[in-house]
């Protein structure tokens, strides 16, 4: 089946590695301290992880996480 | 070598750096920022649900100076002080401009400062010196970090840069002042000179420096698990890379060594309480336990404080840390499992509501299954002290003689209200092992009023300035006991920081 499009998430650069994100949401964060970057565990995120993506761009506390358009 | 130049050079984009670089560039300096991390905001990602502002009225601001100073008996340098209380009345327009509108605004009365627990809870009388200013937040995180963002934004608006990924090496000097700094890109080494009239130090506390953490606060860093035998465990979001860089900066070109310390908090470490990453963050209502003032003890069964202080969480900390092995206990019967679900608890966790709680067993249960080594539940005393590795005969005899002041409703030993007098006597039984902890280790710059760095003369360094947590030791006294760094210090810094370098930058015109 076609039509329903893939969600993709990204991090903007102004992120602050607060952590938050992946406190609230393992299953879809990680926060690399090495790198010192927040990385998205899925491209694209699984479908049922979907409504937990969405929190979690609610949750941000700088808005960093948004969904890219395709 | 890549060479810069500029009028005002600024180590650090946290609070202090950022707001001094605003207030340097509205003053018509040209201003860089250096910041190692990819990112502003520093200690904030955390940070303030509230800032403390003086209101700019004598009565307030004697009152307010006063009782901070009489708090630090007199050992903090007074002009640092006053100064800093002065300028938080610059807060509220500052972040008004950045068009960050407050959530709302307490205003506390002149008769009431220094006589109830600062900042709400968690601190000392002698902190509730002021208004708090509640910051608007997104998401689930506080609003100090939208606040950097935008100042970030704002200092790039008015033409001053930001450099990411930039430390400061080394401070250059010329003759008697300091002329700028030698940099480097720490992701390619590159190195760079970066020629600056005033150079401001912003760098923060140290939190990520173990051996500046033993070697100045006598405490060993450790794990978020408190198992490796260490006995500090911070709250901050993990990986902070605040290493006390700038204090070595300054030292090296001739600053004295200021005030140090660490304070906050003392926390049970571990999984399943508080996000990994960032402390507000609460899985459950243990944070919450934690405030209360029932029955504490060392690993020898026996009090340690009067627990109507567990809501004062930098005397707690304290008291915990005098213990041997820094540890201290809380310990609870079924019976006061019952009244915190039925009646509710006496005390809060700051912003987290927490009048009745839910099933504490199971929120027990719950932590223990996680792997919390630190939380224990048993059905006999016994049992409780052979999890927690507290001295059986030493709380026995604690609690019958604890159970007796709860009968008569006199705590003979050490005076607490009978409010908080619960006995401990029928099974399960609850405990959890707090460690000293907290917010941060902090100070390492000795300034003046003017934020001017000092050397070990005191006297100024020309063209050298700093503010914010790497200088928090100045306005609580050496040793620091009962200091901390907090926003509404590296917003008042970051005013003077920025005046005091675009003024003496601008002499030279
Ligand atoms: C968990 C927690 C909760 C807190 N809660 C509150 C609260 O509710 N209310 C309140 O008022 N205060 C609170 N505080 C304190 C407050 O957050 C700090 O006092 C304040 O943010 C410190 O700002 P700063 O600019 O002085 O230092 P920081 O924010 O630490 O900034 C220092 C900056 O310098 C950078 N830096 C370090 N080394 C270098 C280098 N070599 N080169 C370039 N840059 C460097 C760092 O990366 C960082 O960005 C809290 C702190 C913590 C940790």
């Amino acid at each position: 089946m076609e039509g329903k499009q893939k969600m993709k998430l990204g991090i903007r650069d102004y992120c602050i590695r607060c952590g938050i994100c992946e406190d609230l949401y393992p299953q879809l964060f990680h926060v690399n301290l090495d790198e010192d970057v927040v990385e998205v565990r899925y491209d694209p995120v699984p479908e049922e992880l979907e409504e937990t993506a969405r929190s979690a761009m609610k949750d941000c506390a700088i808005a960093a996480i948004y969904m890219i358009k395709e | 070598m890549k060479t810069l130049n500029t009028d005002v050079l600024i180590m650090g984009s946290g609070l202090a750096g950022l707001t001094a670089a605003n207030t340097a560039l509205d003053a018509g300096a040209e201003v860089i920022v250096v910041e190692k991390r990819p990112f502003q905001g520093g200690g904030v990602s955390n940070t303030p649900m509230q800032t403390l502002v003086v209101r700019d009225d004598p009565a307030y601001q004697n009152r307010a100076f006063k009782i901070h100073m009489d708090y630090t008996n007199w050992n903090a340098n007074p002009h640092v002080v006053r100064s800093w209380l002065k300028n938080t009345v610059r807060i509220p327009a500052f972040v008004r401009s950045l068009g960050i509108e407050f959530l709302n605004i307490k205003y506390n009365p002149l008769e009431e400062l220094g006589t109830t627990r600062g900042y709400e809870v968690g601190f000392p009388n002698a902190f509730h010196i002021g208004d708090y200013y509640r910051l608007k937040w997104i998401g689930k995180g506080h609003g100090a970090a939208i606040i950097c963002k935008k100042a970030a934004d704002r200092i790039r608006e008015k033409g001053g840069r930001i450099l990411f990924h930039t430390t400061l090496t080394k401070l250059i000097k010329t003759e008697d002042r300091i002329t700028g700094a030698f940099g480097k890109d720490v992701r390619t080494g590159e190195e760079m000179e970066i020629r600056a009239k005033a150079v401001v130090i912003a760098t923060g506390g140290f939190n990520d420096n173990k051996e500046m953490v033993e070697k100045y606060c006598g405490l060993h860093l450790t794990n978020k698990n408190c198992d490796d035998g260490g006995n500090v465990v911070f709250n901050h979001f993990t990986g902070s890379r605040l290493t006390g860089d700038g204090q070595r900066l300054v030292w090296e070109a001739g600053g004295a060594k200021g005030a140090m310390g660490c304070n906050g908090h003392a926390m049970v470490p571990g999984p399943g309480i508080v996000g990994d990453h960032c402390a507000w963050v609460v899985y459950n209502e243990l944070r919450t336990m934690q405030e209360q003032a029932y029955l504490w003890v060392n690993k020898y069964g026996q009090r340690f404080i009067c627990e109507e202080q567990s809501d004062n969480h930098m005397a707690m900390v304290t008291a915990v840390n005098n213990q041997p092995g820094k540890c201290g206990y809380m310990i609870f019967d079924q019976d006061t499992a019952e009244h915190m679900e039925k009646e509710g608890v006496e005390r809060a966790y700051f912003i987290f509501e927490g009048n009745r709680l839910h099933n504490v067993k199971k929120q027990f249960e719950e932590v223990i299954a996680k792997g919390n080594k630190h939380v224990f539940l048993a059905d006999t005393l016994e049992e409780l002290c052979e999890m927690s590795g507290i001295e059986y005969e030493g709380l026995k005899d604690q609690i019958d003689r604890y159970n007796g002041y709860c009968e008569k409703r006199y705590d003979e030993e050490l005076a607490k209200d009978p409010l908080y007098l619960r006995p401990v006597k029928r099974g399960p039984f609850y405990a959890f092992r707090v460690f000293p902890g907290g917010y941060h280790a902090f100070g390492g710059i000795k300034i003046n009023g003017k934020c001017q760095v000092l050397n070990e003369e005191q006297r100024a360094i020309k063209g050298l300035y700093s503010g914010g947590d790497c200088c928090a030791g100045e306005v609580f006294g050496n040793p620091p006991i009962g200091g901390i760094g907090w926003s509404t210090l590296s917003f008042a810094q970051g005013f003077i920081c920025g005046d005091e370098a675009a003024a003496y930058a601008k002499s030279f015109e």
